[in-house]
């Protein structure tokens, strides 16, 4: 079992289903749902859960299993338990103590055989979120509810039954305070709460939090930060930081995303310190002209934005805030960085989407580098049939510029704000599109996530093109290991893990199997 | 996991553990490039051709050709299934015959062989015809029948009893199981009740609820393996009963504490070491870091976990009676005979046999401790040195090829003691470049020196695999092939097969 988490649920089934009429194992077997979840404290990764719904035990119950694995996938323990219809929404954990966060509904996920039954039901649907304090003996510790307000709808599945559907405003968000407990937040038709509880389960505080577009929550040991996106003349900046004591909720004074002259910072990574724990952002300093056009590779081009910035959130007085910005413009960056961010030493522009720490405080930006060129051929043809207007307009329409999507680019910035093209990984270049096309998808063909190794000090940077998998060492800047995706019949993907490790999936198209395997990096 | 209904276990009680554990190496033996197998030619070591996909390619053939399923029930049904188990049962044999489980060596075979023949000479009208004797590569302490007079001896047990009289009882235990009938008398059994009205009409009813039918198909079928379960210990108490029989028989003495010695067969991990970890290795100039073997994680594995639902087995379910029921059961019997101390060279020559065997189904964690318990011993053979380089080239590779966790094999704390835990943690957390560095540093131990043009020719082999450049099928292939080619009744054959071309 061990590396293939959903057999593992159903092998009871199909131990037998070889030995007895399948209608029966069928049946029962499709009234089972598994979903796994990462098991996360502080950010790091130290298990697996796999929550599974067994059967409806009566008119509204339904009896649940909970599978808890560690960060090796090494089954550990199981929990039963009978609840109303649930849906786990976060996991965390904290002093011994798993955290489940449940969405329950006597609609959201019913099945009703009529509309009718549907709407005299949803009218009163009783809907609310519940939170499951589990210790590692399987004792259920304690549970909570807390009430909300949903709006629903339904639709009609392919067995032809009414299906209740609606979701909150804003989805659970569910994080461990370090030595404390837990933080919980999310928003309904109402309001938007944070709620924090001991490792045991007890409230600690509630608060009602102020209305913001989005909303993001982190956590320290002393201070639980809710980053929020608010309306703002700049689409991709308007964050904000909210922070509050966790002791007793207190608020501290907010602090509004922006540089000294008043531009948007967009918010590439929010994340905990790998020395401080603190937490700090790293981003995009907004061009305040050219910052609300970012949609196409020539947008990007035109420059959208004027540098990087990173702020740490050492306490709450301003003098804790540390913020280093550093812009294109900066006189000591001249030679490798234009002002419009574009890379001089190979004359590549450049896009940025991930940002990671290293042990010294340095902080690294990981985007995908492109260039564009014009369409000679294009330009041509439009000035030789100039005169018969409708294939310059044509050409126009197309554009004059063809951009090809390069290698991936680290810029590193020091504490002191010191900017440096780091270095270029080579990675799959996507085909060459016109100027106008979407950059995400067309020039862009990476993510990116970082996996650091606390024993090692080392950090990783991992970029998943759509035809490699590359192991990049941002300390030794060198590429470690280069994984294609597709390897004859072997189809490959890599998926963050426990601390230093990455999980490898590996599916075999030929023989039907799927491998798994927790690599250290 | 459930056992297959034809297989009569030997003397222990098999675990869940076990199986959970079985359910990995398989799914990996499968799944997995395997990296294994090393051995010298070492004098008394089997050949390849001493592998049972060779050695009893014969009796394979037969076994196929003549165990047809009889024809017993009027119903089409029952016969189906009773044929369908019956196929399963010669799958099972024929299947492990050719993929290697099983193994021929001449000092061992015979040593078993010994102990058969007395019990046979002893009991003529009980037994009337010598069996198939097996000897299964696994080092889990066990034995089994499966009817068809064959009997399947684990070298596990070999290497776990201490005297002769101790594999005598499971011997006889077995023979027991083939002499009752209990194989196929447990294959009718089943396929009466899968296809009884009782049975069917069971499940049916789950269909018929409207609510908890999970719940009642549990129960439905618990109630089956329960009955299984209670019959299969009824077998093993009369299994029992009979071999201390046919033992008395044969002049051999019994002593029922041999009950109370199987009960720890599962703890084979859970011995410490001598020395620390680290010490082992300074014999190789190797340098071990000490956080490579403190687990740093945050993981839920270093914490204290204890859920009562999963403990244990439930004691309805075990197919076998407890070892002290067992014990108290059979203790007048004893009769405090003289005893004989299994061979040295057979213990010997069963631990390497293991040891290669661990390797080449890439357990290389359980692989290297035990090396370092046979250290402990005392043991300077260098076989051992050999098969330390084996690992570390293993290792190395398999890391190169993402492989490196599932050939650790990492095991939950509980279950193995702390010097494997450390060790385990060491294979997992030491860098690539050390291990690239140990790898390259065994390559060129002194021990070398002392082993057969065969061990050297596959270390060639194994660094070609593990040191090329780009990971090449067609270098693999040509280099598996050239082994072959040169060193053909060499037991490394085996490693070599699994890189050359099918």
């Amino acid at each position: 079992m061990k590396k293939n988490l959903l057999l593992a649920v159903c092998s009871f089934l199909i131990l037998f289903n070889s030995n007895a009429q399948s209608k029966v194992f069928k049946e029962v077997s499709d009234e089972i749902s598994s979903q796994v979840n990462a098991i996360m404290q502080d950010g790091a990764l130290v298990g697996y859960l796999m929550f599974t719904q067994l059967e409806k035990v009566s008119e509204d119950s339904f009896s649940y299993k909970i599978s808890i694995m560690d960060e090796n996938l090494n089954d550990i323990g199981v929990v039963n338990f009978r609840e109303e219809k649930i849906s786990l929404q976060s996991v965390a954990f904290e002093q011994d103590v798993l955290c489940l966060a449940y969405l329950k509904s006597n609609v959201i996920g019913q099945k009703f055989k009529k509309l009718k039954g549907y709407k005299s039901a949803a009218p009163t649907a009783n809907n609310s979120i519940v939170t499951q304090f589990l210790n590692l003996e399987g004792k259920i510790l304690k549970t909570n509810q807390i009430a909300v307000d949903i709006k629903t709808s339904t639709f009609k599945n392919n067995e032809g039954f009414f299906v209740g559907t609606g979701s909150l405003d804003h989805g659970i968000q569910l994080r461990n305070i370090n030595q404390k407990g837990f933080a919980l937040f999310y928003g309904d038709k109402d309001i938007q709460q944070l709620v924090t509880y001991t490792s045991t389960g007890e409230v600690l505080w509630k608060k009602n939090i102020d209305v913001a577009k989005y909303y993001s929550l982190f956590t320290t040991p002393n201070d639980i930060y809710m980053v929020v996106k608010k309306k703002d003349k700049m689409d991709e900046g308007g964050y904000e930081a909210w922070s509050y004591a966790t002791a007793d909720g207190k608020q501290y004074p907010n602090y509004e995303m922006k540089d000294k002259e008043g531009r948007s910072l967009k918010i590439l990574s929010f994340d905990n310190d790998l020395t401080t724990g603190n937490l700090y952002a790293a981003g995009n300093i907004i061009n305040p002209n050219k910052g609300n056009s970012y949609y196409t590779a020539k947008d990007v081009a035109n420059g959208p934005y004027d540098g990087v910035f990173t702020i740490s959130f050492n306490g709450h007085n301003k003098g804790d805030i540390k913020e280093v910005f550093t812009y294109w413009s900066g006189g000591d960056l001249k030679p490798e960085i234009s002002t419009r961010g574009r890379l001089m030493e190979n004359k590549h522009f450049a896009k940025y989407y991930h940002c990671s720490r290293d042990f010294n405080g340095n902080t690294y930006f990981a985007g995908t580098s492109f260039t564009k060129r014009p369409k000679i051929g294009a330009i041509v043809a439009s000035v030789v049939f100039l005169p018969l207007l409708a294939p310059p307009i044509l050409l126009a329409g197309l554009g004059y510029n063809k951009c090809y999507g390069k290698d991936a680019v680290i810029l590193k910035q020091t504490p002191k704000g010191v900017l440096s093209i780091d270095n270029f990984v080579a990675s799959s270049h996507p085909h060459v599109v016109v100027g106008r096309a979407p950059f995400e998808g067309f020039v862009n063909n990476k993510t990116f996530y970082h996996v650091t190794n606390s024993n090692t000090k080392s950090n990783y940077l991992i970029i998943d093109d759509t035809k490699n998998i590359t192991l990049y060492n941002i300390n030794k800047r060198q590429v470690t290991r280069t994984i294609p995706h597709k390897d004859g019949k072997i189809r490959t993907n890599v998926y963050p893990a426990k601390e230093g490790h990455i999980l490898v999936s590996e599916y075999n198209q030929k023989e039907k199997y799927t491998r798994l395997s927790i690599e250290a990096l | 996991m459930i056992v297959p209904p034809f297989i009569m276990g030997g003397l222990v009680q098999i675990n869940m553990y076990f199986f959970k554990y079985l359910q990995h190496i398989v799914p990996l033996f499968i799944f997995t490039i395997i990296f294994s197998d090393v051995k010298s030619q070492t004098p008394g070591l089997y050949t390849y051709q001493e592998l049972s996909h060779l050695y009893y390619a014969k009796q394979n053939d037969s076994i196929k050709k003549n165990w047809i399923c009889p024809k017993l029930y009027k119903e089409k049904e029952t016969q189906k299934k009773y044929s369908e188990i019956w196929q399963d049962r010669l799958s099972f044999i024929s299947n492990a015959i050719n993929t290697k489980d099983f193994v021929y060596e001449k000092d061992i075979y015979n040593y078993l062989s010994q102990i058969v023949t007395d019990i046979i000479t002893a009991n003529p009208n009980t037994i009337t015809k010598a069996p198939l004797i097996l000897l299964d590569r696994s080092s889990s302490v066990n034995a089994y029948a499966i009817g068809g007079n064959i009997l399947a001896v684990n070298l596990g047990l070999v290497e776990f009893a201490s005297t002769r009289e101790e594999l005598a009882l499971v011997i006889a235990h077995e023979l027991s199981h083939n002499i009752l009938n209990h194989a196929d008398n447990s294959i009718k059994e089943r396929a009466e009740l899968l296809t009884s009205d009782e049975y069917k009409a069971t499940l049916n009813s789950v269909l018929d609820s409207k609510y908890e039918r999970l719940t009642r198909l549990k129960k439905a079928l618990q109630g089956y393996s329960f009955s299984r379960s209670k019959h299969n210990r009824y077998h093993e108490a009369d299994a029992d009963s009979l071999a201390v029989v046919l033992l008395k028989n044969s002049k051999i003495s019994f002593d029922a504490k041999y009950f109370l010695r199987l009960d720890s067969a599962d703890i084979q991990y859970k011995k410490t070491l001598k020395n620390p970890v680290k010490t082992y290795f300074e014999k190789y100039s190797l340098s071990v870091e000490d956080w490579w073997t403190q687990k740093k994680s945050k993981g839920l594995s270093t914490k204290s976990y204890n859920f009562k639902d999963t403990a244990s087995i439930q004691d309805s379910l075990k197919t076998h009676p407890e070892c002290k029921e067992r014990y108290i059961k059979n203790l007048l019997l004893s009769d405090g005979g003289k005893t004989t101390p299994i061979p040295q060279i057979i213990k010997d020559k069963t631990k390497k046999i293991i040891i290669w065997n661990m390797f080449d189904n890439q357990n290389l964690t359980a692989c290297l401790y035990e090396i370092l318990l046979e250290k402990d011993k005392g043991n300077t053979d260098v076989w051992y040195d050999f098969m330390f380089h084996n690992i570390f080239n293993g290792l190395y590779y398999s890391d190169k090829q993402l492989n490196r966790f599932n050939a650790i094999n990492v095991k939950p704390k509980e279950y193995i003691s702390k010097d494997y835990y450390e060790l385990q943690n060491m294979l997992e957390q030491m860098p690539k470049e050390n291990l690239e560095q140990f790898a390259k540093k065994l390559k060129e131990g002194s021990f070398w020196q002392g082993m057969p043009s065969d061990a050297k020719a596959l270390k060639t082999l194994m660094n070609t695999i593990a040191f090329a450049e780009e990971s090449s099928d067609k270098i693999e292939n040509n280099a598996a092939k050239e082994f072959i080619a040169n060193f053909p009744n060499s037991m490394y054959c085996e490693f070599a097969d699994h890189f050359k071309k099918k």
